[in-house]
């Protein structure tokens, strides 16, 4: 480039910065960030990629402590059942197939409309430790109240579940009044600690004792046997824990579509005003120049001083001080007008004044000299007397 | 790198496609089109850098008057570059009176071809006294799609000198035709201490008996007057008070600007009547001075001095005053204090001092006073609008009372609203010129 044939004085050109010395500021500038984001991005990897399911509460396949029922879950898996994992009955409605056993463990946690929703599957139930449930699907059976600690139980019954189980060691059990049912594992009292009947076309079966296969006792005696031969008996199994969260309504799978299969560029749509926004956001960001700073001018007004002084007067009620103050400017004007000099007593002011309003003089040194009022009404007054006498003086 | 709301529209564009082929290929392939188009424009604009921006200012202006501060933008590089630039004033500078200052900042939209030069205007309108200082110029050459474009901020220096308005101007002319009448007049009752023998001239009816010279109507055989005209060549030191108390609003502004256009109207008259005018603005420290002006040269100099004086927030120091002046001032001069008569300022501060100015100078007291206090004072229609207007009598007493003392102690006092206080103090250097009291 050649140098210019003109250039006045004090002409700039650039801002004495290069392509890589703004770079390099640039990136200076970002480095915190961009550490401060990697750190954001690494945490939250931290927390979501290490996260297989887990699950504290007793009797879920998702929990591998000695209350949990992990290991069942997992050979039954092995074994090649399907294991879908719920914790409300929505979601345990969802995932019967029809031809699946779905297994309820525990009944503290379980409504009535979560019962409803699951008594009208058509699918096998497994209740566990659900005497409650259990009576309400059938009213003629019932939880013993005196069947006592685990102990080992012979099957002594038909069921060939339990034959094949022989003994389990168990809780509990469930008294039938009915006969309809079939009682197995009985304890001295007569009560199973499993029983199955048909309902409606489908089988119920019912274990008394979460123990059965929890993680820890799963392994004693014929435990897993029977466990694994009553869950297994179809290829899919419902594994529903009721939870906390279950609460409000059972909702059915209506079919009605969601709006993104019904309109289908819904969802592209919307990322795409994402964009323009984060379009219209860059346009916006980049202002034309830095802010111009000025520093403002004090908006104190001159009266405000006079103006906290009258409210100083109002708040402790200075009725004497306010009155003083207004004889005072009124004696002054008065005084002036009247061509008194400033050093005029009030005897004198008071006789001035009467004779030039032909007012009683006594009227005159009460008005201006007289008590003090005491009350907003003696104040107001005075403010209005004075104010009469000054223009009767002022009149010409 | 700045975008343009075109950029946007194109965005938007993308709309149709994306909902015709919904897939997230669509959004991404348009993603990269609005970002190829921004690139592509990025890289085919001028560079800002390229531009040589001068300024051209005038040095000062009038408050209330406009200045044309231009901006010459020539091309150093090979593309032409489309331009928009903002040359960046302070809020105060800027046209459009109420409007947010985003709305009035003034953006020239211009072209500028290889090695051409363009000129764009920014008409301003100072609201406030003082130095104005230019921000940055921000220049924006945009691509030949208008999509994107590239910025940088240059700072180019200027600084306009916003000096007082003057508006007391307008009593001028009135008070120099006063000052003319003191001229020459003949009459005895003008003749005192401070004035001096002009002239001698013919008898006209009318002229007071007492001035005839009779030495010189026996030599001329007609009867002869003597004339007299005000003293010359005295000294008048026009003193600001910056302190807090001018701070404080009245009306519009606030004392300090009252203070500023009667100092400027008192200035100039005095220079008319041939006085030598200076100027002190003083809080804590000297905040300005002008010294030694001559006649035809003390309105912009006394301008000049006060367009940057400011009300600061400190007491003001009397002593410190008080020596100030006693250096400036070798013999009697008068002494024109631009105050507050604020009464707890004067109490503790001016009354034990001013004595010391009185015996050698004659001392003006000039004060703002506030037309809102008289409101106050008058309104009392309910018990709350009553104790309002016994605070204001309470004032208005104590300030009397102050300016009582300062009369008794030789001080002349002159308080007046802000419209009022320059033609009154302006009347009062009259009077004590006529009375030969300077």
């Amino acid at each position: 480039m050649t140098a210019p044939a003109w250039a006045p004085a004090g002409e700039v050109v650039g801002d004495g910065t290069t392509g890589r010395s703004r770079a390099a500021r640039r990136w200076r500038g970002a480095r915190p960030w961009l550490v401060v984001l990697a750190l954001v991005v690494a945490g939250a990897l931290a927390l979501v990629l290490p996260a297989p399911p887990t699950s504290n509460a007793p009797g879920s396949p998702d929990n591998p402590g000695p209350a949990g029922s992990r290991a069942v879950a997992q050979v039954l898996q092995r074994q090649g059942v399907t294991v879908e994992s719920v914790t409300t009955a929505s979601a345990a409605v969802a995932a019967a197939t029809g031809d699946s056993t779905v297994v309820v463990v525990g009944d503290a946690l379980l409504g009535t409309d979560q019962l409803d929703a699951l008594v009208a599957l058509d699918d096998d139930l497994v209740l566990v430790d659900a005497g409650w449930a259990l009576s309400t699907l059938d009213p003629g059976i019932s939880a013993s109240s005196s069947a006592g600690a685990a102990r080992s139980r012979a099957a002594e019954c038909a069921d060939p579940d339990a034959l094949a189980a022989g003994t389990v060691v168990a809780g509990g059990g469930y008294r039938d009044d009915t006969g309809r049912a079939v009682v197995c594992f009985p304890a001295a009292d007569g009560s199973g600690a499993y029983l199955t009947f048909e309902q409606d076309g489908r089988r119920v079966a019912a274990l008394s004792d979460i123990r059965l296969l929890s993680n820890d006792r799963v392994d004693e005696e014929g435990n897993a046997a029977l466990v694994l031969r009553v869950l297994g008996r179809h290829d899919h199994l419902v594994w529903y824990v009721p939870s906390l969260n279950d609460v409000g309504p059972v909702t059915q799978d209506t079919g009605t579509p969601a709006l993104t299969d019904l309109v289908p560029w819904v969802g592209p749509v919307t990322w795409w005003l994402v964009l323009v926004l984060l379009v219209t956001m860059v346009w916006r960001a980049r202002r034309l120049g830095p802010v111009v700073a000025e520093p403002l001018p004090v908006v104190v007004r001159s009266a405000e001083a006079t103006r906290g002084r009258g409210r100083l007067y109002r708040r402790v009620r200075a009725h004497g001080h306010a009155a003083a103050a207004l004889r005072a400017g009124t004696a002054a004007r008065v005084a002036h007008r009247l061509g008194l000099p400033r050093s005029a007593d009030a005897a004198a002011v008071v006789d001035a004044v009467a004779r030039a309003t032909g007012r009683p003089a006594r009227d005159i040194e009460t008005l201006v000299y007289g008590p003090p009022p005491t009350d907003d009404a003696g104040l107001l007054r005075l403010a209005d007397d004075l104010h009469h006498l000054e223009s009767e003086v002022h009149r010409p | 790198m700045a975008l343009t709301s075109r950029a946007v529209l194109v965005a938007l564009a993308g709309l149709v496609p994306v909902a015709l082929l919904p897939a997230p290929l669509t959004v991404g392939v348009w993603a990269l089109v609005v970002v190829a188009l921004c690139a592509v424009d990025v890289a085919l604009a001028a560079s800002p850098r390229e531009l040589a921006v001068a300024r051209r200012l005038p040095t000062s202006v009038r408050l209330s008057g406009t200045a044309d501060a231009e901006l010459t933008l020539r091309n150093t590089g090979r593309r032409t570059a489309r331009v928009l630039v903002r040359d960046a004033w302070p809020p105060s500078t800027l046209p459009g009176g109420d409007a947010p200052t985003g709305a009035r900042t003034p953006r020239h939209r211009v072209d500028v071809p290889p090695g051409e030069r363009r000129r764009v205007t920014t008409t301003l309108v100072p609201t406030r006294r003082g130095d104005a200082v230019a921000g940055r110029v921000t220049v924006r050459t945009s691509g030949p799609l208008g999509v994107a474009g590239r910025q940088v901020s240059l700072d180019v220096p200027g600084r306009l000198r916003v000096l007082p308005e003057f508006a007391s101007r307008r009593h001028l002319p009135s008070r120099l035709a006063r000052l003319r009448e003191l001229d020459g007049r003949a009459a005895v009752q003008v003749r005192g201490a401070g004035t001096e023998f002009d002239s001698l001239r013919e008898y006209v009816d009318g002229d007071d008996v007492r001035s005839i010279d009779w030495r010189a109507t026996a030599r001329r055989r007609e009867v002869v007057v003597r004339t007299w005209r005000p003293e010359r060549d005295r000294h008048v030191l026009l003193v600001l008070d910056t302190s807090r108390t001018s701070a404080a609003r009245v009306l519009d502004g606030t004392r300090l600007e009252a203070s500023v256009e009667a100092a400027l109207l008192l200035g100039v008259l005095a220079a008319h009547a041939g006085d030598r005018v200076e100027l002190l603005a003083y809080d804590r420290r000297v905040r300005a001075r002008a010294v030694d002006t001559h006649s035809s040269r003390v309105l912009p100099a006394l301008a000049d001095a006060l367009a940057t004086v400011q009300p600061a927030l400190v007491e003001t120091d009397w002593p410190g005053l008080v020596a100030q002046v006693r250096a400036r001032l070798s013999r009697r001069a008068l002494v024109v204090l631009l105050t507050s008569l604020d009464p707890a300022a004067v109490e503790q501060g001016l009354l034990d001092v001013v004595g010391g100015l009185t015996r050698r100078h004659q001392v003006v007291l000039a004060s703002v006073a506030d037309p809102e206090l008289e409101e106050l004072r008058t309104a009392r229609r309910t018990i709350d609008q009553v104790f309002d207007a016994a605070a204001a009598e309470r004032t208005s007493l104590e300030r009397a009372a102050v300016a009582v003392r300062l009369r008794q102690r030789g001080v002349e006092v002159v308080e007046a609203t802000p419209d009022d206080l320059a033609p009154r103090l302006a009347d009062t250097y009259l009077a004590l010129k006529a009375a030969g009291r300077l």
